[in-house]
């Protein structure tokens, strides 16, 4: 007995249709969708799922032993933001983001200008010894500040043999502003270093040429083409110093709450779950809005 | 009259020369001290930090002679030790996870047009928008849930440690890594591909062969990105951290808190140097790419700055 | 030895994307051995077309046949074709050995055959001893050869060319004109090629197809396109012409606009809009009075005359519009003065009736 002959397999393709050109294009949305598949469910799972939770949580109540409850749901969290302490909280840490953006700003504009006008050797050398701070850690940056600011820190040693006595800038609003603007001002310039290295330098000439003072062609031509990278150095020092969390805990007192703070007190000490979560919900509508803006202003990539 | 004037205008003219030079060097002397007191502003702390890692008094802010004695104590410290290893496992086990994931989303959305991609896009960015409190936030409530949950259906009583610091991380590195490996491919050819394709590569050969040594530069910016900031993290790891394991920065952030210790200073020095041995390895990577760029500035500074507070 | 089947059968290919139909139906047949060119103004569907014979993009609808075979949908490395990409695509990464190789080692060519088909192709193009170079060390010319011989190595039965020579100077692509119709020649392969420049595709087809709006317009030689255009678009595209307007008048006779009769045959029907088209170098031009009895003329005033070197563009304003006239420059010759009176005339039979 002899298997049955198979036909052989068919070789030419048949010619092209509507049809085959949509399956085509599902195949290749599929193809798409399955390679983008295991990131997309990871960020459900352990981003997307989360951020709803505390969503769902800043709507609760809690019960007489303090415990976040589902019963009576409602905007109980958020009327309390309105609170006198909360509202404090809200404004201090407001004005210190923008002081630290402020200072920053003003510290790096001339820096990054200066980094422009060396060769591009010394730039590049420049550059690495801005980008090494840039890159290392954070919370050590930080704490450097402790030896140096303390009461029996540099500072304090040097006033002291001055005659002028001993002083302790730690724990106050000053210590906070000196510790972000030290950990932020490399994100102030590397943005504006890169869009004023952009800027044709013939234009400065060119307004030079055409009778503009020194002052005046910074503020007619550099500074305006400078302003892409002016918004997002801003934005970059802003957002995160707003919701700044490590530098007051190691730098700031007691009377120098943050809202970054605050929003962790409500959950470890305080046990206000509710609250906390519609903090953490406002603080990050703020920070949505900012990148709209970033946007906006032509900010190419986050 | 024109002897007087020809006397006249070159004098003046040099005058206003002259006014014109001072005040540009003035500008430019202004300019070039700023920036030595940028550096001294960025060295000065940490130079001190390194110098009194060595001093010998209790104290951390005061010279008492020269000792490697922190030193010693902190290779003798065995809940640092942990800490390190936690912290080294982590980076390592959410880099390599994340940038598998983050690559091939990268590529996903760079390359292909499917039901969902907008959402998908979205949700990618939104890790590196989100305030470093509310993702901290985010897990701290999730894990909560999560555990409830698992021991509701099967009587399992987990805890949060190795495991859920490593998940946390993975969550926002995913998108850090994406984010690079995504500003290397949209630079880059697509005709490449279709080379490839048209030279009887398949599809996946092509990706291989083609794609994939293209943003390799990418994504080694990418992988340096994530190792870098589970390196770094304290808020996010600190709420998703419990008593089985703790990372390093989150145990010498709870250190700091309790008051500062010369030990701090040793532990300290020791990070700084990891992290400074980094950015040269990245510095030499880049390089010895013949200057492949590690990924759009913009994007590096946004997740060093969004993942630091 | 040529096949007597088509090297590329196109039969009511269409491709849409969206709302938009990139290329509308058309028929095309590519004969062995044809160095054939697709031309067109930028969007016209011709890159398009060559995409689809490749197989980057699938066809709506339609029959696409390689040797008689069907392959309109299969994927590209299914297909015995290859292509040479506009800027070459070639792999920064690889070195010219291995860019020529890649294709072979896709399909899995043994290492020693493998060697000697990549040397083989090297030498092909003129580039032995440059193996080992990335192609950001090659000038121009060496990258597209280097395309070449990637594209080649492979023994594809249909060899695309996407602007093949958009990327070069005008020197260097004088050149690469003529090279590359000696290399067709040499190895016998089927030519596609894409180009939106005219000259290059006159100098170095055997055929032209003239693409617009994702329709074929004319498919012909390079003598039948120039002399005998189908129609308005392909007379004004391919080379220089004036364009009388007029109607269709008898057989043999169009009234222009200003009413003056014209002796030029067409097949339209009476009372079709037409356009005479005269080519500047068919043109001749004589002092008023002087034109050869027999000729048609037209009389009108010089008002311009340009030096180009081996020619003189004349500007002869006629009542109603201006007509070009390219005469071969010889110093000896006196020429009409700017301001005289002339006439423009041609050989009976010298102009082409084009319609829309």
């Amino acid at each position: 007995m002899t298997l049955a002959a198979v036909p052989p397999e068919e070789t030419t393709a048949g010619a092209a249709t509507p049809e085959f050109e949509r399956a085509a294009a599902r195949a290749e949305s599929r193809r798409g969708f399955l390679i983008a598949v295991p990131a997309y469910l990871y960020l459900i799972v352990f981003f997307a799922v989360p951020l709803g939770i505390v969503f769902a949580y800043s709507f609760a109540n809690r019960n007489r032993f303090g415990e976040a409850v589902f019963t009576n749901i409602g905007f109980d969290a958020y009327r309390r933001l309105a609170e006198p302490i909360v509202r404090d909280i809200l404004f201090r840490s407001l004005w210190l983001a923008l002081l630290t953006t402020g200072i920053c700003l003003l510290i790096g504009y001339p820096f990054s200008y200066y980094l422009t006008t060396r060769s591009s050797k010394v730039r590049n050398i420049l550059l690495v010894f801005v980008m090494i701070p840039f890159w290392s850690n954070f919370l050590v940056r930080n704490y450097a500040w402790r030896v140096i600011l303390g009461k029996d820190g540099v500072i304090s040693r040097i006033t002291d043999f001055l005659g002028l006595g001993e002083v302790e800038i730690l724990f106050t609003p000053s210590a906070v502003v000196l510790g972000l603007v030290y950990g932020f001002l490399p994100f102030m310039i590397l943005p504006l270093y890169a869009s004023i290295e952009r800027i044709e330098m013939s234009l400065i000439e060119a307004g030079r040429d055409l009778y503009a003072s020194g002052w005046q062609s910074f503020r007619r031509i550099l500074f305006p083409l400078s302003k892409p990278g002016v918004i997002a150095g801003s934005i970059l020092v802003f957002v995160p110093s707003l919701g700044a969390y490590v530098t007051p805990e190691i730098l700031g007192g007691a009377k120098t709450t943050l809202l970054g703070s605050y929003i962790v007190t409500q959950f470890l000490t305080a046990r206000n779950w509710p609250v906390g979560a519609s903090l953490s919900f406002v603080l990050m509508a703020v920070m949505l809005l900012a990148t709209i803006v970033y946007f906006r202003a032509g900010g190419r990539n986050l | 009259m024109t002897a007087v004037g020809d006397r006249l205008l070159p004098g003046a003219s040099v005058a206003r020369v002259g006014d014109f030079a001072r005040r540009f060097s003035l500008t430019r002397g202004a300019l070039a001290a700023n920036a030595w007191f940028v550096y001294l502003f960025f060295y000065a702390p940490i130079a001190l930090l390194v110098v009194f890692s060595f001093s010998a008094d209790r104290n951390v802010g005061r010279w008492g002679g020269f000792t490697l004695g922190w030193y010693d104590d902190f290779i003798g410290n065995t809940s640092i030790q942990n800490a390190i290893w936690v912290s080294l496992r982590v980076a390592l086990l959410s880099t390599v996870i994340s940038v598998v994931l983050g690559t091939l989303a990268a590529f996903a959305i760079e390359r292909f047009r499917f039901r969902g991609r907008q959402a998908f896009d979205a949700l990618l960015y939104l890790p590196i928008i989100i305030p470093d409190v509310t993702m901290a936030v985010m897990m701290l409530l999730f894990f909560s849930e999560f555990f409830d949950l698992l021991n509701l259906l099967f009587g399992a009583d987990l805890r949060k440690g190795f495991a859920s610091i490593t998940v946390s991380h993975i969550a926002f590195n995913i998108s850090f890594v994406s984010v690079v490996v995504r500003a290397r491919l949209a630079g880059m050819d697509r005709r490449l591909e279709e080379a490839a394709m048209d030279l009887y590569a398949s599809r996946w050969k092509a990706f291989r062969h083609v794609t994939l040594p293209q943003i390799a530069p990418g994504v080694a910016g990418g992988a340096l990105l994530a190792l870098t900031l589970s390196l770094d993290d304290v808020v996010v790891t600190q709420f998703a951290s419990g008593p089985g394991a703790t990372t390093l920065p989150v145990y010498v952030f709870g250190l700091i808190r309790r008051g500062v210790t010369p030990l701090i200073n040793s532990v300290s020095v020791v990070m700084l140097v990891a992290s400074v041995g980094l950015v040269l390895l990245s510095l030499f990577v880049q390089r010895s790419r013949g200057g492949g760029a590690v990924g759009p500035p913009g994007a590096v500074a946004a997740g060093r700055s969004r993942r630091r507070s | 030895m040529t096949s007597p089947v088509p090297a590329v059968g196109i039969a009511g290919i269409t491709k849409r994307f969206g709302d938009v139909t990139a290329v509308d139906g058309i028929d095309l047949e590519i004969g062995d051995g044809e160095f054939f060119a697709l031309l067109g103004p930028s969007g016209c569907g011709k890159t398009t077309t060559l995409r689809m014979i490749a197989g980057l993009d699938f066809p709506t609808m339609g029959s696409l046949k390689i040797f008689g075979e069907e392959v309109g949908t299969l994927p590209p490395n299914k297909r015995p074709v290859n292509t040479v990409f506009q800027a070459y695509a070639l792999f920064p990464h690889m070195n010219v050995a291995d860019n020529v190789s890649f294709g072979l080692k896709m399909q899995k060519v043994e290492r020693a055959e493998r060697d000697r088909r990549v040397a083989e192709a090297v030498g092909l193009v003129q580039l032995g001893g440059m193996e080992g170079r990335r192609p950001n060390q090659l000038s121009g010319g060496q990258q597209q050869r280097v395309a070449l011989a990637r594209a080649l190595v492979n023994r594809p039965k249909v060899l695309l060319l996407d602007e093949p020579l958009g990327a070069l100077d005008l020197k260097l692509r004088q050149e690469m004109q003529l090279e590359l119709k000696a290399l067709q020649r040499e190895v016998g392969i089927t030519f596609v090629f894409v180009t939106h420049d005219q000259e290059e595709a006159l100098t170095m087809s055997d055929r032209i197809a003239v693409m617009h709006e994702g329709r074929l317009l004319q498919v012909g030689t390079p003598e039948d396109i120039y002399q005998r255009p189908a129609n308005r678009f392909v007379a004004d595209f391919i080379g220089r012409t004036n364009l009388l307007e007029g109607t269709v008048a008898s057989e043999s006779e169009v009234v222009l606009s200003n009413g003056m009769r014209v002796q030029a045959a067409s097949e339209h029907d009476f009372g079709t809009k037409v356009a005479v088209s005269l080519r500047p170098e068919q043109a001749f031009l004589y002092r008023r009075g002087d034109s050869p009895a027999g000729w048609p003329s037209i009389d009108g005033v010089l008002r311009e005359v340009t030096y180009v070197g081996n020619a003189l563009v004349h500007s002869v304003a006629v009542d109603w519009i201006s007509i070009e006239v390219r005469t071969p420059y010889r110093s000896t010759e006196v020429p009409p003065q700017v301001g005289d009176e002339v006439s423009v005339c041609w050989e009976p039979g010298g102009v082409t009736v084009v319609a829309d």
